[in-house]
């Protein structure tokens, strides 16, 4: 039996787009630890939330798929924000880090993401729904060796660079972009030169759960949508923001994809049922022998 | 709050004769505790009471490692699905249902193993607080821990989406642990002697050790405490404690385990115990045990419909609780604890003083 070429370019070529949406997810997290110094363990649950307003918003009001995707951010961001300013501003205010005997933040946001999922469950039920979306004007795209990608994942890649660029943009060459790299940078200095903090954390949170509902709408299509999505997602993009180097925004996406494709070849030639095993496996790895992942600027091994 | 300090001047004065009579006294009454529960109740509670005792020895052990020595791990309940799943295994006969495994040994060779199996578990688990702290070392044992239980549920030799059946219950002779009463008996040993023993670590050099890491890791290291060894051994011994606990768990009747026992809910639920135990706080952490595991089991059914659909609601009640609770309580029980027994101490000194018998005044 020969090697089958074509049949790793099309494991790969998955595997990157389902680990861009990992990025997205890690791009989130990652600008949240940057901004506070905490680890959001609740993420998932605001991807898992966007992936449902986005579903809403198609299928319920009946808006085409982008300005769902567009709708779905807003709203999620509007619920990250209200969620960061009643729950967790008593530990952001402090500056964000571990303060409350060294894990407060973890075992706050573990409450909340149980929380969520069960609020999810109230409102939408325990079903997988499926998302369908009209993709017919996006183009297939054909690779030589009969490997065809879906429309949604063309989609996903496009609208992923997209985000990415925006981000960027709006980190490096806007006024607010730089009050929030200050406020990361260093809170106090930030309030002294005049910066809203309380408000740049806001920001940072919107953002960060925006970037969430952006992968949970862009995931839809290809899976369906179920309240306990968020569980897995969450651990993937942990790893993917661990491998990228935990705080570096291109590292998040890089280490999205690193895991993607990981997970797609051990899926495809070692054994399919561990296939959400290999991103742990990738995570710890990472952690035993490079903590600061591959892009960390400074190894920010400490509480 | 006179009753209160009724009873600790009483347990003062008994550790003064010897310091295990508190211990025995606290034995001797929670032996009868299922008859009074088949009495007064029902035998469902007995077993509500075996897995209290499980608990307390879950958050006992992940005290030792969370609060003594001030490591933030997540995989703690990886460690007791090994536990568990050792014992499991080793202990059932070959050729089991469904294609599990099975060794076939006796039950005392199978509960010691998997809990030395555990230990090596913690051990590899502790490896990345070396070099991580905080949230890094969150993240890498929060993947340890469930990358063990996903492996679990898709190996079928493991019991996988079936679970482990007709696991064997322990026997001294002709008799067997395998009714709620007599399983109630070893749960209880096991876990009255979990406390001592966390006590003890608390109290020997090894538990000052492992709090001078957890108050300034440089400062103890400066001090000459080989911090890797201290940080490995804290994560050793609270795996054996959560080893004990899921080889007990794996041999309770009815005999079956699934790794839905294993989830990230169950490990939610072990925080809360721990958060509202009030961290470091070993009183704490039995109380946070109790309470948690009583509320736990007696909201799991309950639903409220609404439109015709039923719907629980245990999980937002337990996950608000537990923000809430780091948010306005982080001291948890264990803080009115010390607020307590400092109090004590003050007013005692303060009593000595005036009818001048202070030792050094």
């Amino acid at each position: 039996m020969g090697f089958d070429y074509n049949s790793l370019l099309a494991f790969i070529i998955f595997g990157v787009t389902i680990g861009v949406v990992y990025g997205i997810v890690a791009l989130g997290i990652s600008l949240i630890y940057s901004g506070l110094d905490i680890v959001h363990f609740a993420h998932g649950e605001m991807y898992m939330f966007g992936a449902f307003f986005g579903l809403v918003l198609a299928h319920n009001v009946g808006v085409p798929y982008p300005i769902a995707l567009i709708g779905a951010m807003v709203l999620t961001a509007l619920l990250g924000m209200a969620v960061e300013r009643v729950f967790y501003r008593r530990l952001t205010r402090a500056g964000g880090g571990y303060t409350v005997a060294g894990m407060g933040m973890i075992i706050c946001g573990f409450g909340m993401s149980v929380a969520l999922v069960n609020v999810a469950y109230f409102i939408w039920g325990a079903e997988a729904e499926p998302f369908r979306a009209n993709l017919d004007y996006i183009p297939r795209l054909s690779f030589p060796g009969d490997i065809e990608v879906p429309e949604s994942y063309v989609l996903t890649a496009i609208i992923s660079v997209a985000l990415m660029a925006a981000l960027h943009y709006f980190l490096r060459h806007t006024k607010t972009g730089l009050a929030v790299r200050a406020v990361a940078h260093n809170k106090d200095i930030a309030y002294l030169m005049g910066i809203n903090v309380p408000l740049m954390i806001s920001l940072i949170f919107g953002l960060a759960c925006g970037l969430g509902a952006a992968a949970g709408v862009l995931i839809g299509p290809m899976q369906s949508v179920q309240v306990e999505m968020g569980y897995l997602m969450l651990m993937k993009a942990f790893a993917a923001a661990v491998v990228g180097g935990f705080g570096s925004l291109p590292g998040a996406i890089i280490g999205g994809i690193m895991v993607g494709v990981f997970e797609n070849l051990g899926a495809a030639y070692i054994s399919a049922s561990h296939k959400d095993i290999y991103a742990f496996l990738l995570l710890i790895l990472v952690l035993m022998f490079k903590p600061s992942g591959l892009l960390g600027v400074d190894a920010k091994v400490k509480a | 709050m006179g009753i209160l300090s009724f009873m600790a001047d009483f347990i003062d004065s008994l550790a003064k004769r010897h310091r295990l009579l508190p211990w025995l006294l606290a034995y001797a009454l929670l032996l009868p505790l299922p008859f009074v529960l088949t009495i007064l109740f029902n035998e469902y509670l007995i077993d509500l009471a075996n897995r209290i005792c499980l608990f307390i020895l879950l958050a006992v052990g992940l005290n030792i490692v969370k609060g003594f020595c001030g490591q933030v791990t997540v995989g703690h309940i990886g460690l007791y699905a090994i536990g568990a799943v050792t014992s499991a295994v080793l202990s059932l006969e070959p050729g089991g249902f469904g294609g599990a495994l099975g060794f076939g040994w006796p039950i005392w060779a199978a509960i010691p193993t998997a809990v030395l199996v555990t230990a090596f578990a913690g051990l590899i688990i502790g490896l990345p607080s070396v070099r991580l702290e905080g949230a890094y070392l969150a993240l890498a044992t929060l993947g340890l821990g469930e990358s063990v239980r996903i492996f679990i549920a898709v190996t079928p030799a493991l019991g996988s989406s079936t679970g482990l059946m007709m696991i064997p219950a322990p026997r001294i002779g002709s008799f067997v642990f395998d009714s709620f009463t007599s399983y109630y008996y070893l749960v209880m040993t096991a876990a009255i002697t979990g406390i001592y023993f966390s006590f003890s670590i608390l109290r020997s050099a090894t538990g000052r050790a492992f709090q001078a890491i957890r108050e300034d890791t440089i400062a103890a290291s400066v001090n000459g405490i080989n911090v890797v060894k201290y940080k490995l051994l804290a994560f050793v011994l609270s795996a054996i404690y959560a080893g004990l606990a899921g080889a007990l768990f794996a041999h309770m009747p009815p005999g079956y385990l699934h790794h839905n026992n294993f989830t990230v809910i169950e490990m939610v639920t072990l925080l809360l115990m721990v958060v509202l135990g009030g961290i470091g706080n070993v009183w704490g952490g039995v109380i946070g045990a109790i309470v948690v595991a009583i509320a736990y089991d007696q909201t799991k059914d309950l639903v409220f419909y609404f439109m015709d659909r039923p719907i629980v609601f245990q999980p937002l009640v337990f996950g608000l609780s537990m923000v809430l609770l780091v948010l306005f309580m982080p001291r948890g029980i264990g803080g009115w604890i010390e607020d307590f027994q400092r109090n004590r101490r003050f007013v005692r000194r303060s009593e000595e003083r005036l009818s001048g018998t202070a030792r050094n005044p």
